[in-house]
């Protein structure tokens, strides 16, 4: 993150942006987690965007404080690829300058961040937490990882199609294996069946349909079907 | 063992990054013969400027014996950026939970004749379980990697195919290399392991391993030196701590010779 960058809560922004802050929540809800956090630093209109459940009273101090500018939970992890458990960041004294503060919000300083890289060096924070024990915390994140990474660049990828520029600039590209895949998804077909007549394994379809949702920026196929057809990437049947 | 080295921790391993781009010339340029750009004996491209994830395969004197590269396929990685011709000119994949694998390479000549753990297929089979561990715990449920028609012979002898290809099998200079697709369910990590005897846990515990590398005390290296100044200059509370904090590094790296940079 360059210092100096202007931090903007988006659950904030007015009109028609996505309801980040409900994806956040339900995330929370449906995994089981206390707190989330989303923050990404748009390289093109150089904002960082960011949005959060925190409790109000905390997001004020953060902001007041100008502590983006110094979290690790941003800085480092940002550095990547895996999630980054925050227990790796102890060690740094900037993760004592925002988490002992956030010990006197009773918040708790057991989270993990999970960066997501863009294709135009483009890159999104996405930090959950929750108050238990260590052991507990493992036990708790280890299943949803997978979740936890798929929400992030879902998260990610929908604030960067909220900046006009992005968007124009971030045109769906989907290979020509995705739009048949799509089209027979359409057509009414199951993931095997659509296998079997491109005769490739049910796996690889099932990889193809997660690379188009994702390009797509839909969590269900069938969003991402009914976001192909009014792109005029698939037919509709 | 296998030691994950990314850009949070590598200021702790730079010796072993060292030795790993070495290796890598070794193979790639030297063995293989692709065309690959070596400055100063060390194999290194643009990205490895973008903070990759390194899985390292050590010896019991923690020495590089194998390595491979780890980017996210969401961002810039090779075959959407330089595999093209494996692609035909289709965009490549995109997901979350997909990462994609290159510069896999062991070690042949200082393994040669060795015996044990220290085999060239028993250090090919321990990179590979490394990759899909470290994978697997990150919420990763696919690998893509390019790989030659060596390797993908290697796979397939160590219980380990690719379950697809994507794209075909193209001309990249003197080879041939294709991507291959490969999960990291625990039933392939179980095979992979069962077919070398690997047990127990393969990572090596990250503090004994520094310890080694640049001993806290004794003999600082200049890895633990530059980790040193920047943790004080860092934690300086007053403006003159921290003016002190930087003459000391002045100080510092004028008696030592600059580390040498992996960026140029």
């Amino acid at each position: 993150m360059k210092p100096g960058m202007q931090l903007i809560d988006l659950a904030d922004t007015p009109g028609e942006e996505p309801d980040f802050l409900a994806q956040l929540h339900g995330v929370c809800n449906t995994l089981g987690l206390e707190y989330a956090s989303y923050a990404s630093a748009n390289p093109i209109s150089g904002k960082i965007h960011a949005f959060t459940t925190y409790p109000d009273a905390w997001k004020d101090h953060y902001m007041a404080q100008s502590l983006h500018l110094v979290d690790p939970t941003l800085r480092a992890a940002a550095r990547s690829i895996a999630p980054v458990d925050w227990r790796r960041l102890e060690h740094d004294n900037s993760f004592r300058d925002v988490f002992g503060p956030a010990r006197d919000f009773n918040l708790p300083d057991t989270g993990l961040t999970i960066p997501v890289r863009g294709p135009m060096g483009d890159i999104g924070l996405f930090s959950v937490t929750a108050t238990v024990a260590p052991d507990a915390w493992r036990r708790l994140t280890g299943p949803i990882m997978g979740q936890l990474q798929t929400a992030a660049v879902h998260l990610h990828d929908t604030v960067m199609h909220s900046d006009a520029l992005t968007r124009i600039l971030r045109q769906p590209h989907l290979s020509t294996r995705e739009q048949e895949v799509l089209q027979w998804v359409a057509a009414g077909k199951s993931q095997q069946d659509i296998g079997d007549i491109l005769s490739i394994s049910s796996r690889t379809v099932e990889v193809h349909l997660r690379s188009a949702r994702e390009k797509l920026c839909t969590l269900t196929t069938a969003q991402a079907v009914g976001r192909a057809v009014s792109l005029g990437l698939i037919q509709p049947r | 063992m296998i030691l994950i080295v990314d850009a949070l921790n590598r200021h702790r391993f730079e010796p072993l990054l060292d030795q790993m781009f070495q290796l890598r010339a070794r193979v790639f340029r030297d063995r293989m013969g692709w065309d690959v750009t070596v400055k100063d004996g060390r194999e290194s491209d643009l990205f490895d400027e973008l903070d990759p994830a390194y899985v390292l395969a050590l010896d019991d004197d923690y020495q590089v014996i194998g390595c491979a590269r780890l980017l996210q396929t969401t961002g810039p990685h090779m075959l959407s950026d330089v595999f093209q011709a494996i692609l035909d000119g289709e965009p490549p994949l995109r997901s979350a939970t997909m990462w994609e694998s290159t510069r896999f390479c062991v070690d042949r000549e200082a393994l040669a004749g060795g015996r044990g753990r220290h085999t060239v297929a028993r250090t090919t089979t321990e990179l590979m379980c490394g990759i899909l561990e470290y994978a697997q715990a990150a919420g990763i449920s696919d690998i893509i990697t390019v790989i030659d028609p060596v390797m993908d012979r290697i796979l397939h002898r160590s219980d380990n195919a690719p379950y697809d290809y994507v794209g075909r099998t193209a001309d990249m200079g003197k080879v041939r290399a294709l991507a291959a697709l490969i999960d990291t369910s625990q039933e392939r990590i179980d095979r992979v392991r069962a077919f070398a005897g690997i047990d127990g846990d393969i990572f090596a515990i990250e503090e004994e391993v520094a310890n080694v590398i640049a001993p806290p005390i004794g003999l600082p290296g200049d890895a633990y030196l530059r980790e040193y100044c920047h943790q004080q200059i860092a934690s300086a509370n007053s403006l003159r701590e921290r003016n002190a904090a930087i003459a000391l590094q002045k100080a510092l790296s004028g008696l030592h010779s600059p580390a040498r940079s992996f960026d140029a």
